[in-house]
């Protein structure tokens, strides 16, 4: 009796494998590709066993609530750990949070294992990052997007200006703008860098030209979907160009990618991306992402890994630095004058000479 | 099914019989987890091994994964006590984080308090609001007919909304360099303290899932409530106040969901924090079915899935498998447990009884 | 037609769609008022209502399917999710969008049959059968989807000639993707089908009283069957759309929730078809109103304007609608005597 129903559970159990046994030839982006995390660049018989070792080193990371190949500040992190792993000759691992309440533990893994630098992504593992520091002098601490409150001298918060990078997309943004509607589909605004994004974009937006009107808009789901809800993404940035703005700034993960992704589906139309250059990321969107508002998560990683590593390791906050990425297939369209814009907007910026505007 | 000659080994048997069908199919899950990780390319073995190791592998580990059992629990007995009314309590995730949230509030909210005391109050004041929330779904149902699933969907991602704007307004913790959404710490006096590796959260659980039974096996409430989700028309024409017992049910229900969230507050992450209880609720569905609608099923089955939650990360350090592989087969679980037909025949045990699962039937109509 | 039915010994008339249909008359001519005012804004408003709509349209009348047979299903959201990858790995293969939406529909229709063995031939919980296909689409999807893959497009908009030229109604109604059409002529085939065909009529005493529809002759286990699968495709349809028409790609965890706001979209329309295709509309525009309300600067904290469509939904359900009532049979597995 329940022959034909194994036989149907059975099919639908391979069907999904050859799913997968197919997808793994796909093209996969270059350093994150998470299959083979350990990949030893250590001296050859070095492995993760002897992290204990004083001239192993051993770098591991723990990402927020999410995976490594995230397309975002997880995967910005890891490709940073991975980039820095091959320059100072080390064992790299990974661990991807699932529950929030982990974050220890987690980071109790590495720990046990005598890792000597550890990273942890996210404002969320700030706390669980500093106490874990304190507790462990000798090993060093890199903290993305962890503003430190008090200096302790293993732990490096790496913060941004996200407000810099994204008032450089809004002034982009203006520039380009020839209906004088801009738009931002974000994701939440419980967590400071997205509202932060945002600030800068309206004011530089505004700088630009006062008379541009700035829609922007954020996910009004909680933590756990705001920043994987692509579909919310997209019908919100239709909507937006619907009401005839011509730029979009999608800020905010997979949701924020949405946006991006539905602005490539219409002619004519810009979108900036945000954290990473999501040219590399999200290729769907092509045909519209003029730049992105980066924050340079990985190459700061590299930087605070090699100075971990020849002891000049910067305790307290590290600042990185945030910038638009490249133009791309669109260097032809930005003319001098916007690039003499940007500078601009940017020695305004500098100097403080801008306001941001609440949220 | 055999005879009853009563012998030395008769309740040896009894619970090998209750206990073979559900061991056998969660051995079923193991086995396609394992052949999907082969595909994959992974080692099973090792990913199985680690996974338990993650588990049990010492004190602290051990102590997580009893940290992650307690929640699940509450969850659990929550959904559980509804069922056992006829009603499906989608809402227990809503009425969790209206616990959890409530609990954190007041632990730091009041100050100077003793720390039994504190304790207490706080958990009581979770408790009350887990209940109001299902105080609601309980009244429209009985009163209004407003089906308790919709409702309860609908109050989930109220409560979802509610709890965010608390975090990131009125309840905001300002402290100095804090800038995320979220309460602050709660009061030392306020924090559920550990007995060794064990949470005193998890000892509470144990105790309540207890006083659950009693009150649905020995008391007369339990046993009218029993009847409302067998047959609700034969209960009224019983002389049973049918409307009272569901909302009461539903009361119930919130409060334990209420429990579990302030427990988890109060124990295990000392603030309330959007994000920190997601899919408890949820999960607590799946451990109310895992564990056959049972108060004493509903502890084993947590301890299963809080084991294998426990254990996802040291399952991914050392074995590389990603942590998705978890709920591929905790849902293989929960098929093969409750498709005890399915492992009959797979398995070749003749027809006996091995509790019969007794769930709400469709939306809880009668 | 459909709720003149017995209840607590009140008879209503009044027909399912009457409550949505009151919302829809305002939403009506609020939307031309301030079509007069705003053309832009109304148009691109009235537009993502119908997106947000178009999903929770398919996965209601999935549930209308399954249910009026008498089969619960809870797994709306699970069936989504797992078509939704399915759809969007056959259109990274082949990059061929009509091959991509009919695996969608096929995965749809499989776990519609699974649904169907588990509460039909095992006559296991179908609650239970819900809950594994939700679970197991995660696991699935969420361990087999892997970064890096680009697909070769996504289905854009088609304008029905002059139709398409009719102010607000024009742009809004008849220049869309295709599976937004679809899902609007599936509603209306079901509504047909459901109440004025015999295939409907049949379903209808399946699920309302087996036994007696037996008795007459009528194969319940087949029209239970049927009816899952074919609801399980429309899920599946559902799925695609957010793939294949929405988003393009395909995201962990994308539905976020859809298919059970389907299952409340089914409920508050009272599994008819109409009636809940109205109330997915009512949730959609909750849900652009709420993106307008921010557009345009207004400053209420968000989560309360977030909460809205929720608490709407429980205030309806609970007063305006009246008793909203499931089909009779409905989670009880049929036995032959």
């Amino acid at each position: 009796m329940s022959k034909k129903f194994v036989l149907v559970f059975s099919l639908i159990i391979v069907a999904s494998m050859m799913l997968a046994a197919c997808a793994k030839p796909a093209p996969t982006p270059a350093p994150a590709e998470p299959a083979a995390p350990a990949e030893p660049a250590a001296p050859a018989a070095a492995t993760e066993a002897d992290c204990a070792k004083p001239e192993v080193i051993c770098i591991g990371l723990v990402t927020d609530v999410g995976e490594v190949d995230d397309k975002s500040f997880n995967q910005a992190s890891w490709e940073g750990v991975v980039a820095g792993g091959k320059e100072v000759d080390a064992i790299v691992n990974y661990v991807e949070t699932k529950d929030a309440k982990d974050y220890v533990a987690n980071m109790q893994l590495f720990l046990d294992k005598g890792y000597d630098i550890l990273v942890t992504v996210g404002f969320a593992l700030g706390d669980a990052t500093v106490e874990a520091a304190k507790a462990n002098p000798d090993v060093k601490f890199i903290g993305v997007d962890q503003f430190q409150g008090e200096v302790v001298p293993n732990l490096a918060g790496l913060i941004f200006d996200e407000a810099k990078s994204g008032f450089l997309a809004g002034v982009l943004a203006g520039k380009l703008t020839k209906t004088k509607v801009v738009a931002a589909v974000l994701g939440t605004d419980l967590v400071p860098p997205v509202v932060n994004f945002n600030r800068g974009y309206v004011a530089g937006a505004k700088w630009v030209d006062p008379e541009i009107n700035v829609i922007s808009t954020y996910h009004p789901g909680g933590m756990d979907v705001a920043f994987t809800d692509p579909d919310w993404g997209a019908t919100t940035a239709r909507q937006a160009i619907g009401q005839k703005a011509d730029v979009v700034f999608g800020a905010g993960g997979k949701t924020g990618n949405g946006a991006l992704i539905e602005a490539a589906s219409n002619e004519g139309l810009y979108c900036i991306g945000v954290d990473t250059d999501q040219w590399e990321t999200v290729p769907e969107a092509h045909k519209c992402l003029v730049s992105s508002a980066t924050k340079a998560i990985s190459p700061s990683i590299v930087d605070l890994i090699k100075m971990a590593k020849d002891g000049s390791f910067p305790g307290g906050n590290y600042i990185g630095s945030s910038a638009l990425a490249p133009f791309h297939d669109f260097e032809a369209i930005i003319t001098q004058e916007i690039k003499d814009a940007l500078d601009e907007g940017l020695k305004a910026y500098d100097a403080n000479a801008i306001t941001l505007p609440e949220k | 099914m055999e005879q009853k000659t009563p012998s030395k080994n008769n309740w040896l048997m009894t619970i090998w019989r209750t206990i073979r069908v559900p061991l056998l199919a969660i051995l079923s899950a193991l086995l396609v987890g394992a052949v999907i990780l082969l595909v994959s390319g992974a080692d099973p073995l090792k990913a199985y091994a680690a996974l338990f190791k993650g588990a049990f592998g010492n004190a602290n580990y051990l102590k997580r994964t009893l940290e992650k059992t307690t929640p699940l629990i509450f969850a659990g007995l929550s959904v559980t006590f509804a069922f056992k009314a006829g009603l499906f309590n989608i809402g227990a995730q809503g009425q969790l984080l209206m616990g959890a949230i409530t609990a954190g509030f007041l632990g730091f909210a009041i100050k100077g308090l003793p720390p039994v005391l504190h304790i207490v109050l706080a958990l009581l004041g979770g408790c009350a609001a887990g209940a109001f929330y299902g105080l609601i779904p309980g009244l429209l149902r009985s009163y209004s007919g407003a089906h308790e699933v919709i409702t309860t969907i609908m109050l989930n991602y109220i409560a979802i909304n509610l709890t965010d704007y608390l975090a990131d307004g009125p309840w905001k913790d300002r402290s100095g360099t804090n800038v995320i959404a979220r309460l602050p710490l709660i009061e030392d006096s306020a924090r559920i303290p550990f007995f060794g590796p064990v949470p005193v959260g998890f000892i509470i659980a144990i105790l309540i899932a207890f006083i659950i039974w009693y009150m649905l096996e020995r008391t007369n409430f339990g046993f009218e409530i029993n009847s409302v989700g067998l047959n609700s028309h034969a209960s009224r024409y019983a002389g049973m106040k049918t409307k009272l017992l569901m909302t009461s049910a539903l009361v119930v229900a919130g409060l334990l969901a209420g429990f579990g969230g302030s427990v988890e507050t109060l124990g295990v992450v000392g603030r309330f924090q959007p994000g920190f209880n997601a899919g408890l609720g949820f999960d607590g569905i799946t451990v109310a079915l895992l564990g056959r609608s049972n108060p004493f099923g509903v502890i084993l089955s947590s301890l299963l899935l809080g084991a294998m939650k426990g254990g996802a990360n040291v399952m991914q350090f050392d074995a590389k498998v990603p942590h998705e592989i978890i709920d591929v087969i905790q849902s293989m679980m929960l098929f093969f447990v409750t498709a005890d037909l399915v492992i009959r025949k797979l398995f070749r045990i003749i027809k006996d009884t091995g509790g019969e699962v007794t769930l709400t039937a469709g939306w809880g109509q009668k | 037609m459909t709720v003149g039915v017995m209840n607590n010994g009140k008879i209503r008339r009044r027909p399912a769609w009457a409550s949505p249909l009151i919302f829809g008359v305002i939403v009506i001519a609020v939307a031309v008022f301030s079509f007069m005012k705003n053309p832009s804004v109304t148009e691109a408003v009235m537009s993502a209502m119908i997106r947000f709509a178009v999903p929770l349209m398919l996965g209601a009348l999935c549930g209308i399917y399954c249910e009026r047979a008498g089969i619960v299903n809870i797994g709306i959201e699970g069936q989504m999710l797992l078509s939704a990858f399915t759809a969007y790995m056959t259109n990274v293969w082949t990059g061929n969008l009509i091959l991509a939406l009919l695996a969608g529909a096929l995965t749809g229709a499989l776990l519609g049959y699974f649904l169907a063995v588990i509460s039909i031939k095992l006559k296991l919980n179908q609650i239970i059968g819900g809950t594994v296909i939700n679970i197991l689409a995660i696991g699935i999807t969420g361990f087999f989807y892997q970064v890096g893959m680009t697909t070769k497009g996504k289905f854009g908009p088609i304008r029905l000639g002059p139709l398409a030229k009719i102010p607000l109604v024009g742009p809004v109604l008849f220049n869309n993707p295709p599976i937004t059409y679809i899902a609007f002529l599936m509603v209306i085939i079901s509504h047909i089908i459901f109440f004025h065909t015999r295939w409907g009529l049949r379903t209808r005493a399946v699920g309302e009283h087996p036994r007696a529809a037996d008795t007459l002759g009528i194969d319940v286990f087949k029209t239970r069957y049927l009816n899952t699968i074919i609801g399980g495709a429309l899920a599946g349809l559902a799925g695609a759309f957010l793939t294949l028409e929405g988003v393009g790609t395909f995201e962990r965890n994308m539905t976020n929730g859809r298919g059970f706001i389907a299952l409340a979209v089914m409920i508050f329309g009272k599994w008819n078809p109409i009636g809940s295709a109205l109330a997915a509309l009512l949730f959609g525009l909750a849900n652009a109103l709420q993106t307008q309300l921010q557009f345009m600067g207004i400053n209420i904290p968000h989560q309360f304007i977030g909460m809205i469509p929720y608490a709407l939904t429980i205030v309806v359900v609970s007063g305006f609608i009246g008793r909203s009532r499931p089909p009779a049979a409905e989670g009880t597995p049929y036995e032959k005597e």
